[in-house]
C-alpha cells in the first residue's frame, strides 16, 4: 500500500476467481483526478470512495468498470483503520461513507441509482414500466462475451470498457438505427472485430480526462442492446422502444460535458429515481430480513457460464437481491459450482446482498474483517454476480480469433486464468467419455482405483454394487460402527463365558445388553454396517427380515427346524450351548441380524415378545434393525437392547462418496450437483444412488440443473407437519403458490392447520401491506383475516354438525388461505422473550380447560341445587352469584381476628349452601384472572388448614341423601354416575322414601373421583 | 315473593288459569333477574301443592342411540313427583337427542297419580333459546303428541330465538324487569328484614347499577354487606369480578389497536372464557364498554365546521364548483350496449344486466320467489 498524495493504490493477488485476473486496488482520496488517472494509466481496478465527491467517483466507477466491479462497503474510511493485509484482500472495494448509510431518508438503492443515472445519462433511467434499461447490462457484457473475448481474457476488467467502445463504433456503423446519435469525439470506423481490438487498446490507454467519450461509451449502451437483440435474438421490441427515449436523454445530455456531467445527469434522473417505486417506497436496507420480492425480478437475463466457474467460492445470500430470488441465485451459483451456505465465516468469499447493507450478516461480515470476504453491492449481483458468470463463459466463435490477435500490453497478468478454463473446457468437450476428463473434472475423487469399474458395466444395482465393503466405508455414523464393532468383539466373552462362570456377575452388569438395537432412517446404512461388522469379526450372519415370517415359535419345538421360520430362530438361537461344548474355535460364530423389526404385523403374531424371550435365552448375538425407534412396538423391546441410533450422513460426506460411485461409472458429475442431490434424498444413501444410476442411463454428465430437474417431484410428496405447512403458507413466498398447493398444505391436517393459522396470524407483518408507517394497512389486513377465520369457523360448525363435508374446502380457504394469504410476510414476536416460531394453537388448551371448569363449576352447580337454596342456571350461577359466594367464603377468613370463629362461619356458610371443598376450590379457581390477585391472597395457610380441618370434622355428622331415580323407561343402563347429593339434618333423612342413605365421605371421595375422571377431557368443540 | 309484587297482574291471570281450567304449554320470556323462574315455581307449587317442592336432583347419563353410534350424554336434572326440570341446552350440539330422547320418554311416561286428580306432569326446560334449531324442531312435535298429558314450561331469554312454530304452540308470557323503583322496593324490605341501616339514596344505587335485574340487585347488595357494614352512603358497589375484567379489556382496545395488544387482548379473552363467562355475555358487555369508550373524544381539540367536500376540511370555490358542476351519476352506456354490432338478444341481456334486473337468485328473492339457496356461504350467515 503506498501513499501518494491523496491516492493509494493498493495490489492485492492472488486473485481468486479463475476467470477473472489479479485486481489492483484503488483509493481516489479526496477527488484527485490525477491520482485517478494515474491509478487507472497503471491498471488499477478498483476504488475506494470517500464521502467527499462520492458521486463523482462511483460515477467514475461504475461507467468504466460497473460490470466487473465489487463495492466493499466501509463504514468509516481512514486507511489505518482499514488494515487491508494484501495478501489476502482479494477485492476491489468501493467504500460508501457512513452518512450514506446511516442516514434513512436516503436509500443506498436511490443513491445509487442517482450516480448512477448521473453517471450513465439514461441508460439507468427507469421508469417503473420500463424494464428495458437495466437489461442493458447483462446483453451488454453478453456481446462483449461474444465477441471480445480473446481480448477479455487478458483483462476482465477493461473488457466492459472496451466492450462499449466498441460498440459505440459499431452504433456508428448502423445510422440507420441510430440517427440521432451523434458522436463529434468518436471518429473511429466501423471495424469488423479485429479492428476493434486495437480501438480498445487504444482506448484502455485513453484518459479519463475524455470524459466526453466515456460518456458517448456510456450513452451507446442502448444500441449494443439493439445490437444484441438483433445478434441474439433477445428482448428486441422493449428495446427498441426504449431506445428512443434514451436516446433523447442522451441528445439532451451530450452537449453537457465533463463538468456537467453531474449536474446533466442530476436533471435527468432525479424523477426516474424517485418514480422507481423502490427509492421512495421501501425501506430500503434498514429492515433486515424482511425479504421482498426482487424488484427487478426476471427483468434481468440470467447469465450462463462456464460450469464451474465459481468453484471452490463460497457465497453467503442477504437480503433481497435485485433481480433474483434468493433461491434463484443459490440456484444459479450452485449452477456453477460455487458453494451456498447460510452464514458467514472466515471461508465466504462472497457476501451478496443488494438492500441488507448494515443488515446483520453484512455487521458479522465487518466484524470479520474485510480480508476474508467482499461485500457484492446492488450493482455487483447485477454486474458482479452475473458477469463473473458470464465472464466465465468461453464464447465459442473466440478462438480463432484468439490466434489472430495480438496480445495487450496494458493487461498482460490475467491472461493465465480465461485461457485455463477455455482448456478445461476443451477437455470438457473432447473427453467426455474419457477418465482423464473425471480427473480433471471432479474433486476428491479417487479415480485411479476406480478406474476398472467403468468397464464392468454390469446388471448389479449401484446400490448393491458400492455397497460398503468394509465398516470405514460405511459414510458417517463411524463412531456407532465403532461401537457395534467392539459390542459384537466382545460379546462373547462378556456373555458367554461370564455365563459359564459366574452367572450373578452378567445380571449385575446392567450396561451390557445381549443385543443391539440399530435405528435410523432408511437408506444410511444400518443393514450394511450390522453386516459388514459381523463380516470383519468373522461372524456367520443370518438375517432374518420382513420377508420371513417372523410369529411366535411353536411350542412345540420339537416339530423342527423345518417348520417355521420362527422355530428355526429359536433353534439357532438356543443351540449354541451345543457348540459351547464342542471346540469353539472350529464351531463357525454366528449373529442373528433381526432386520425390520418395526415392521413385524399382524403376520408375525408374538414376534416382539418372542424375539424378546429369545434375546433372553439367546447364546448369540442378536442385531435388531429398525426404522423408528420410538415405535410404540418396539417399547418393550427397547429395554432388552444396546440403543444405537443412526444418523443420517452430511450431505458432504455423501457427496463425497456419491463422487466415487460416479468416477467409477464414467459419469460426469460436479460435487455441488451431488450435494444436492444428497440433500434432496434426504440422507438416504441408496435412494440417491439409484437416482444416480437411474440418471446415469440417459446421461453422462450430469448437471446441477438435471438434478434439480429429477429430485423436484420427488420432494412434492413428502409428508408436512401442520407447522411447516403453516410456516409455508406465511412464509414470504407464499404468494407464489399455486391454489392447489394452498389447498395441499391446508387440507394436510384440516383441523390443526386452521388453528395453527388463527393462533399465528397476528404475529406476521404482511409482505403486502408494503410500506405501513402506522401499521393501520396491517390491521386492517388482520381484520380481514380475523373475518374470514370466522367465516371458517362458521363453515366449520355446518362441516361437523351437520356432515356437510363437501364444503370442507370452503372451509380450508377461508380458514386457512384467505388469512394466510393475506398476512403472508415476516413474523415478528409480540412479547419479550417469545421465540420466533409459529406457536401451537393455545386455543385447544384454553378450551379443554374451560372444558374441564365447566364441568366443575357443574358439579358445584348441582350442590347448590341440592341445597334446595336456590335454583338458578349454571351460567346464572356464575355470572352472577359467583363474586357474592367468594366474598362470603374467603372474606370472614381475611377479615375476622379469631380463626376458629371465621372458619366456624365459613363451614357453616358452606353446610347451608351444601358446598363441598372441591367446591370451594372451583370457586376460587373461577375467580382467577391473569393479572389479577388471587382471591386467597392475604389467607394464612394456618387458617386454610384450620378451615379443612373443620369442614372434615363438620362431614361426619352431616347426612347426605343420595336420591335413587325414578327409572325411566328407554333408558337401557343404569346411568352410571349419581351426584344426588341432598344435605338434610339427619333425623328427617328418611322423609323420602326409597332413598339409599350413604355416608358423606363416601359421597365425598365419589365426588373425588368423578373430578378426576372428569379432568381434562377435550372436546372437538 | 314476587308473586305479587312484581307481576301482579300475569300472577293473577296465571292462578286463575291454573286453578280453574287446564293450563296450556307456557314460554315464559323477559330478561334475567325478571322473576321467570320464581313465577315458575310459584306456578308448579299451585299446580300441585307442596309436593312441589320437594326435589331431589340427578346428574345422570343417558345413553342415546344417534343413528349408528351411540352417545352419552349427561344431563341434571330437578324433579319431583309431578314436574321434571332441565337444561336441555348444555349438552351442546347434541341437544336435539335430548329433546329428541330423553324428553320424549319423559314426556310419554304418564304420571301414575292414584286420585287421578292432575293428570298431567310438567317439564320445565329452561334456556330454550340457546337450543339448536334441530332440537327445537324436534320438541314442536313432541309438545303435541303428548300434550294431553305432559306441559312444557319453557323459560328464555329472548323469544325472537325461539321459533314460531313453538312460540305458537305455547301461552306466551312476557316477564318485565323489575323497574328501578320496584327494586329499591324490594331492596328496602329486605333491608327492613334483615335489620339493616339503608343510607338514602344507598338502595337506588344499587338498583341503578344492577341494570334492572332483581336478582343482580339482592345479590350486589349482599355483597356490599359482605364488604363493609353499617352501609356509607358514598360506599362503592362492587362490579362484578368478571366485569371489571371485561371492562379492562375494553380500555386496552381502546388504548392502542395494534398486534400486539390484539394479542394481550386475546389472552386475556381466553382467560374470561376459561373462567366460564359465556362469550354471548362477554360481547354484550364487551360492546357495552366499548361503546362508551369510542363517545369519548380522542383529541382535545376544538369542534369546528369542516367544508366536506375538500380533504383539507377548509373551504374553497374549485371543490364547490366541481361539486356543482360535475353530475354525480354516469351516464347510462346505451351506446355501448345498443350499437354494438351484436344480436338483439344479446344486447337485450346486456341492457338488462347493466340495469341489474337480470333474474338471479337474489333479484328473484326480491321479487318474492321462494327458492332454495344454492350459495353455501349466503346459507350459513342466515344461520
Amino acid at each position: 500500500m503506498k501513499e501518494t498524495g491523496d491516492a493509494i493504490s493498493v495490489t492485492f493477488s492472488p486473485w481468486p476467481l479463475p476467470a477473472l485476473s489479479p485486481l489492483s486496488f484503488v483509493e481516489a482520496l479526496g477527488g484527485g483526478a490525477a491520482a485517478w488517472r494515474g491509478s487507472r494509466g497503471g491498471g488499477a481496478d478498483g476504488v475506494i470512495c470517500l464521502n467527499s465527491n462520492i458521486n463523482k467517483r462511483l460515477t467514475q466507477v461504475e461507467e468504466r468498470w460497473c460490470p466487473h466491479l465489487c463495492f466493499l462497503v466501509l463504514q468509516r474510511l481512514r486507511f489505518n483503520d482499514f488494515a487491508i493485509q494484501p495478501r489476502t484482500f482479494r477485492s476491489i472495494a468501493v467504500l460508501l461513507p457512513n452518512s450514506i448509510m446511516s442516514d434513512k431518508q436516503t436509500d443506498i438503492r436511490k443513491w445509487f441509482m442517482k450516480s448512477h443515472d448521473k453517471g450513465n445519462g439514461n441508460v439507468k433511467e427507469s421508469k417503473p414500466a420500463n424494464p428495458a434499461p437495466t437489461k442493458s447490462q447483462p446483453e451488454k457484457s453478453v456481446n462483449e462475451s461474444q465477441e471480445n473475448s480473446g481480448r477479455r481474457k487478458t483483462s476482465k476488467y477493461f473488457a466492459t470498457d472496451k466492450q462499449k467502445l466498441k460498440d459505440e463504433k459499431e452504433t456508428q456503423e448502423l445510422p440507420a438505427k441510430r440517427k440521432n446519435q451523434k458522436d463529434k469525439d468518436e471518429s473511429l470506423k466501423p471495424p469488423p472485430s479485429k479492428k476493434v481490438h486495437k480501438v480498445d487498446d487504444d482506448d484502455d490507454g485513453d484518459d479519463f480526462v475524455l470524459s466526453s467519450s466515456r460518456k458517448n461509451s456510456v450513452d451507446v449502451t442502448p444500441s449494443k442492446k439493439l445490437k444484441s437483440g438483433s445478434g441474439r435474438g433477445i428482448a428486441q421490441k422493449p428495446v427498441e422502444i426504449e431506445e428512443g427515449d434514451e436516446d433523447e436523454g442522451e441528445d439532451k445530455e451530450t452537449p453537457l460535458k465533463s463538468g456537467g456531467r453531474g449536474r446533466g445527469g442530476r436533471g435527468s434522473s432525479a424523477a426516474p429515481a424517485g418514480g422507481r417505486g423502490r427509492g421512495g417506497g421501501r425501506g430500503g436496507f434498514m429492515n433486515f430480513g424482511e425479504r421482498k420480492d426482487p424488484p427487478h425480478k426476471g427483468e434481468k437475463e440470467v447469465p450462463e457460464g462456464a460450469p464451474d466457474c465459481l468453484a471452490g467460492l463460497t457465497f453467503v445470500i442477504s437480503g433481497t437481491l435485485d433481480s433474483l430470488e434468493r433461491e434463484e441465485a443459490e440456484d444459479l451459483i450452485k449452477r456453477h459450482g460455487g458453494r451456498v451456505t447460510g452464514s458467514i465465516s472466515k471461508k465466504t468469499n462472497y457476501l451478496l446482498c443488494d438492500e441488507d447493507i448494515g443488515g446483520r450478516k453484512s455487521a458479522k461480515a465487518k466484524e470479520l474483517g474485510f480480508t476474508y470476504f467482499y461485500i457484492v453491492l446492488p450493482f455487483s449481483l447485477r454486474n458482479g454476480l452475473f458477469d463473473m458468470i458470464r465472464a466465465s463463459k468461453p464464447a465459442k466463435a473466440p478462438v480463432r480469433e484468439e490466434s489472430k490477435r495480438p496480445v495487450d500490453k496494458v493487461a498482460s497478468q490475467p491472461k493465465k486464468s480465461p485461457q485455463k478454463l477455455e482448456a478445461k473446457k476443451d477437455k470438457i468437450g473432447n473427453s467426455l467419455a474419457t477418465n482423464v476428463a473425471n480427473k480433471g473434472l471432479t474433486t476428491g475423487a479417487s479415480p485411479a482405483k476406480r478406474k476398472t469399474q467403468t468397464v464392468e458395466k454390469n446388471a448389479l444395482t449401484w446400490p448393491e454394487k458400492y455397497r460398503p465393503k468394509v465398516p470405514s466405508d460405511i459414510i458417517g455414523n463411524q463412531s456407532l460402527v465403532k461401537q457395534l464393532h467392539d459390542w459384537l468383539a466382545h460379546w462373547n466373552e462378556q456373555f458367554l463365558d461370564s455365563g459359564n462362570k459366574k452367572k450373578g456377575k452378567r445380571q449385575n452388569d446392567s450396561g451390557a445388553k445381549k443385543a443391539v438395537l440399530l435405528s435410523g432412517t432408511p437408506g444410511i446404512g444400518k443393514t450394511t454396517s450390522a453386516k459388514l461388522v459381523s463380516q470383519m469379526l468373522s461372524f456367520q450372519a443370518i438375517e432374518v427380515n420382513a420377508s420371513d415370517s417372523r410369529g411366535k415359535a411353536d411350542a412345540k419345538i420339537e416339530k423342527g427346524i423345518g417348520g417355521s421360520n420362527a422355530n428355526s430362530v429359536k433353534e439357532l438361537v438356543s443351540n449354541e450351548a451345543l457348540s459351547v461344548n464342542m471346540d469353539r474355535s472350529k464351531h463357525p460364530k454366528t449373529v442373528l441380524i433381526m432386520d425390520e423389526v418395526d415392521g413385524m404385523s399382524a403376520g408375525d403374531r408374538g414376534g416382539i415378545a418372542d424375539l424378546i424371550a429369545s434375546i433372553k435365552i439367546s447364546k448369540i448375538p442378536i442385531i435388531c434393525i429398525c426404522n423408528d425407534r420410538y415405535s410404540q412396538k418396539l417399547k418393550s423391546l427397547v429395554n432388552y437392547c444396546l440403543l444405537l441410533s443412526f444418523r443420517k450422513p452430511t450431505k458432504q460426506q455423501m457427496a463425497k462418496r456419491l463422487m466415487q460411485v460416479a468416477n467409477a461409472e464414467g459419469l460426469q458429475v460436479n460435487e455441488i450437483a451431488l450435494e444436492e442431490l444428497a440433500e434432496r434424498v434426504n440422507g438416504d444413501m441408496r435412494m440417491a444412488l439409484n437416482q444416480l444410476q437411474y440418471m446415469s442411463l440417459s446421461m453422462s454428465v450430469i448437471k446441477y440443473d438435471d438434478i434439480r430437474q429429477r429430485l423436484l417431484n420427488s420432494a412434492k410428496d413428502e409428508d408436512i407437519s401442520p407447522f411447516t405447512a403453516v410456516d409455508k403458507l406465511f412464509s414470504f413466498n407464499a404468494g407464489k403458490l399455486r391454489m392447489d398447493e394452498r389447498i395441499d398444505l391446508s387440507m394436510s391436517d384440516p383441523d390443526l392447520v386452521p388453528l395453527l393459522i388463527q393462533e399465528n396470524y397476528i404475529n406476521y407483518r404482511p409482505s403486502s401491506a408494503g410500506k405501513d408507517d402506522n401499521g393501520i394497512k396491517r390491521m386492517s389486513l388482520i381484520a380481514r383475516a380475523a373475518e374470514s377465520i370466522g367465516d371458517g369457523d362458521i363453515i366449520n360448525v355446518q362441516i361437523r354438525r351437520y356432515r356437510q363435508w363437501q364444503l370442507s374446502q370452503s372451509s380450508s380457504l377461508a380458514s386457512s388461505i384467505i388469512p394466510a394469504a393475506l398476512l403472508h410476510g415476516q413474523r415478528e414476536t409480540l412479547e419479550q422473550g417469545e421465540r420466533n416460531f409459529n406457536r401451537f394453537g393455545g386455543w385447544l388448551g384454553k378450551n379443554s380447560t374451560m372444558g374441564k371448569n365447566l364441568r366443575l363449576l357443574e358439579d358445584f352447580h348441582v350442590h347448590l341445587l341440592a341445597s334446595r337454596e336456590s335454583s338458578s342456571g349454571r351460567q346464572t350461577l356464575r355470572v352472577e352469584y359467583l363474586t357474592l359466594l367468594l366474598k362470603r367464603l374467603t372474606g370472614p377468613l381475611r377479615v375476622l381476628p379469631k380463626v376458629d370463629e371465621a372458619v366456624q362461619k365459613v363451614v357453616e356458610f358452606m353446610n347451608i349452601y351444601s358446598i363441598s371443598q372441591e367446591d370451594f376450590d372451583t370457586i376460587v379457581e373461577l375467580s382467577k384472572f391473569k393479572g389479577h390477585p388471587n382471591p386467597l391472597d392475604g389467607i394464612q395457610p394456618a387458617v386454610k388448614a384450620a378451615l379443612t380441618k373443620a369442614y372434615k370434622e363438620g362431614s361426619k355428622t352431616r347426612m347426605v341423601r343420595a336420591a335413587d331415580l325414578v327409572t325411566l323407561p328407554g333408558v337401557k343402563k343404569a346411568p352410571k354416575k349419581r351426584i344426588a347429593a341432598i344435605l338434610e339434618p339427619s333425623d328427617d333423612g328418611l322423609a323420602d322414601g326409597g332413598g339409599t342413605l350413604a355416608e358423606s365421605e363416601e359421597d365425598n371421595s365419589s365426588d373425588t373421583d368423578e373430578l378426576g375422571k372428569l379432568l381434562y377431557t377435550q372436546c372437538k368443540f | 315473593m314476587l308473586w305479587d309484587e312484581n307481576a301482579p297482574s300475569i300472577a293473577q291471570n296465571l292462578k286463575k288459569l291454573v286453578t280453574e281450567q287446564d293450563c296450556p304449554h307456557l314460554l315464559f320470556y323477559g330478561p334475567p333477574g325478571s322473576g321467570k323462574k320464581t313465577l315458575i315455581m310459584a306456578l308448579l307449587r299451585q299446580m300441585f301443592g307442596a309436593t312441589a317442592e320437594k326435589v331431589k336432583v340427578e346428574n345422570k347419563t343417558w345413553k342415546v342411540d344417534a343413528g349408528s353410534r351411540s352417545i352419552d350424554i349427561e344431563l341434571t336434572t330437578l324433579s319431583s313427583t309431578n314436574h321434571v326440570e332441565l337444561n336441555p341446552s348444555d349438552a351442546g350440539f347434541q341437544d336435539r337427542y335430548i329433546v329428541q330422547e330423553i324428553i320424549k320418554e319423559m314426556a310419554k311416561n304418564r304420571p301414575i297419580d292414584t286420585k287421578g286428580k292432575k293428570g298431567f306432569k310438567v317439564l320445565v326446560l329452561n334456556e330454550v333459546d340457546k337450543l339448536s334449531r334441530e332440537a327445537q324442531h324436534s320438541l314442536r312435535r313432541t309438545m303435541e303428541k303428548y300434550s294431553s298429558y305432559c306441559r312444557l314450561i319453557l323459560c328464555c331469554n329472548s323469544s325472537s330465538k325461539v321459533t314460531e312454530a313453538i312460540r305458537s304452540r305455547c301461552l306466551n308470557v312476557r316477564i318485565n324487569a323489575p323497574t328501578e323503583e320496584e327494586t329499591v322496593k324490594v331492596l328496602e324490605l329486605i333491608g327492613k328484614k334483615e335489620g339493616l341501616q339503608l343510607p338514602s339514596g344507598f338502595a337506588a344505587r344499587i338498583a341503578e347499577k344492577s341494570n334492572r335485574s332483581l336478582r343482580r340487585a339482592i345479590l350486589s347488595f349482599e355483597t356490599c354487606r359482605v364488604q363493609q357494614y353499617p352501609f356509607t352512603s358514598k360506599q362503592v358497589i362492587p362490579p362484578m369480578d368478571w366485569e371489571e375484567y371485561v371492562a379492562e379489556i375494553a380500555s386496552d382496545i381502546m388504548k392502542e389497536q395494534s398486534p400486539k395488544r390484539l394479542f394481550q387482548v386475546r389472552g386475556k379473552l381466553y382467560e374470561l372464557l376459561v373462567n366460564c363467562i359465556p362469550p354471548e355475555i362477554i360481547l354484550k358487555v364487551l360492546a357495552f364498554f366499548s361503546l362508551l369508550h369510542s363517545h369519548i373524544p380522542q383529541r382535545e381539540a376544538i369542534d369546528k365546521l369542516t367544508w366536506k367536500l375538500n380533504h383539507k376540511g377548509t373551504f374553497d370555490c374549485r371543490s364547490f364548483y366541481h361539486a356543482l358542476h360535475i353530475p354525480k351519476e354516469e351516464r347510462f352506456p346505451w351506446k355501448s350496449i345498443w350499437a354494438v354490432k351484436a344480436p338483439r338478444r344479446v344486447a337485450f341481456f346486456v341492457w338488462t344486466v347493466t340495469w341489474g334486473r337480470i333474474l338471479t337468485c337474489d333479484n328473484l328473492k326480491k321479487r318474492g320467489y321462494v327458492m332454495q339457496s344454492w350459495c353455501c356461504i349466503r346459507m350459513l350467515r342466515r344461520l
